[in-house]
């Protein structure tokens, strides 16, 4: 790969349960500090999962009204609040005049603007058409969320929202990778964010079962683990800036990490049920295109969402396409610290990933008190671990049968 | 409702949905709807506030001609005045 086509990662913002800047977050992450709760902004004796990890709100106000950002939807304003910081910390100026071109803002996101959509329905079944704003439209599409974002900050590259359920973060960062690898962007700013604590929305989740009914919140995530029953909802935004190395060089940019690869497939065998067969072909595509061995990877976070059936086949799925260097590979997910944050958890967890790489150390498994027979592998203790290898893999996998594997590489000039 | 009431809702229905920043402690009667921010569309979500908030139901074209808050405070006391 020529040099100039390096693809690396010079800011990083988040808004997530454990923390809404980068010291708290990776102060909370790396004690094992979770932040997973019995609900209190749904009424938990509804539900049969009665916990949720979600964001603070009187900082997320704070910060809100510290940067203008006028509330519009939690999902849009999250990712908004993320977008700012992932350009301050990258040095960017915001809302640089004239327009910053060439600069791509995908946003991954599973329900998009549910915040909005849920209001909508419901003035419109208590008024009737009167109960309709006029605006509605542009409060519903999910596009709004990178369109918002793009206008705020005046970046005419392309702007999309990705919707992959919770490999869509993954898959926006993906993208905005290629199209700066392969020459048609130099800079992206891309992730993913999703706010789902919705009666309705919370009450679906609750109806497919796939949550834990755990109702002790110290025990309720615990991927991996024998006794997991599923996962807990989170919520938040992450977003990173991706340039080419020639480009951060060139303005003196701090470089948090590089994206080394990155491959992505479909079951394309159950919307719901994940497939080891998909998941092995988007591992190896991701390694191929870092031209990279299993062997030289030292860390995976692991989409790990504490469901019986993904913690096992994806454990089989690495295991496969590991062999014998599985038994070296550390293995970790973030769930049991924020749960799983969905169409933004490929994002946050990405963010943890690069800073783990930069620590040389990541941060602790809770709960996996007897690891599952069925899930094989090494795993990262409960408390934060060191790693010496640069090269460390993300798998985000989703609903739709969607596949996501990204090789991040700590920074070397 | 005075008219100092409605004009004090309508400076928070204003805040709410203005897309600009906008010196909030500079609102007066005198001070131009276009100059608190609001375009095309985004005075349609204050027309919806407006109706929402004051439980009134009237068409945007009733609006044509309305320049500044004092002129949309005269339309919404009118409105409230003639539904007793």
């Amino acid at each position: 790969m020529a040099e100039s086509r390096r693809v690396v990662v010079t800011g990083l913002g988040l808004v997530s349960p454990v923390g809404l800047d980068e010291k708290t977050f990776w102060g909370n992450m790396l004690a094992g500090r979770h932040s997973i709760r019995r609900l209190s902004v749904l009424d938990p004796t509804q539900f049969k999962s009665p916990n949720g990890a979600t964001v603070d709100d009187q900082i997320f106000s704070e910060a809100l009204e510290k940067r203008s950002i006028r509330p519009f939807d939690r999902a849009l304003d999250m990712a908004m609040l993320a977008s700012t910081c992932a350009l301050e910390s990258g040095g960017i100026e915001c809302a640089a005049e004239p327009p910053r071109r060439n600069m791509a803002v995908i946003t991954g996101t599973g329900g998009g603007v549910v915040g909005n959509v849920a209001e909508s329905f419901n003035r419109f079944a208590e008024k009737g058409l009167r109960g309709v704003r006029p605006t509605t439209v542009i409060r519903i599409i999910n596009n709004s969320i990178s369109s918002m974002i793009s206008i705020r900050f005046r970046l005419t590259g392309p702007n999309y929202a990705v919707t992959s359920a919770c490999t869509s973060a993954l898959n926006a960062i993906g993208i905005g990778f290629r199209m700066i690898r392969d020459g048609y962007i130099d800079c992206a700013l891309c992730g993913g964010t999703d706010a789902m604590f919705i009666p309705a929305i919370y009450g679906a989740w609750d109806r497919i079962g796939a949550m834990s009914e755990n109702p002790d919140p110290e025990k309720a995530s615990r991927p991996f683990d024998r006794d997991r029953d599923g996962f807990v909802l989170g919520e938040g935004a992450g977003m990173i800036l991706m340039e080419t190395n020639e480009s951060a060089k060139a303005r003196g940019a701090r470089v948090r990490g590089e994206i080394a690869g990155y491959g992505e497939s479909s079951d394309a065998t159950h919307i719901a049920k994940p497939d080891k067969d998909g998941q092995i072909i988007a591992l190896k595509a991701a390694l191929a295109d870092a031209q990279t061995r299993p062997s030289e990877i030292g860390y995976i976070n692991a989409h790990g969402t504490g469901t019986t059936a993904n913690d096992e086949s994806e454990s089989q799925a690495i295991r496969e396409v590991f062999g014998s260097s599985a038994d070296q590979v550390l293995v970790g997910s973030n769930k049991s610290l924020f749960g799983h944050l969905m169409g933004a958890s490929g994002a946050v967890e990405t963010i943890a990933t690069i800073m783990g790489l930069e620590a040389g150390r990541v941060p602790p498994n809770l709960n996996l008190d007897n690891p599952d027979p069925a899930c094989n592998l090494r795993f990262v203790s409960g408390t934060a671990t060191d790693i010496s290898s640069p090269l460390a893999l993300k798998n985000s996998f989703g609903f739709g049968g969607n596949n996501a594997v990204m090789v991040l590489r700590r920074y070397e000039i | 409702m005075t008219r100092q009431d409605i004009c004090s809702r309508l400076r928070e229905l204003m805040k709410k949905s203005s897309p600009r920043q906008v010196d909030w402690n500079a609102y007066t009667e005198q001070s131009g709807i276009a100059g608190l921010g609001f375009d095309s569309l985004s005075v349609l979500d204050l027309i919806y506030d407006v109706q929402q908030a004051f439980d009134l139901e009237f068409d945007a074209e009733e609006l044509t001609g309305i320049e500044t808050v004092g002129d949309l405070v005269t339309f919404i006391d009118g409105k409230l005045s003639a539904k007793g």
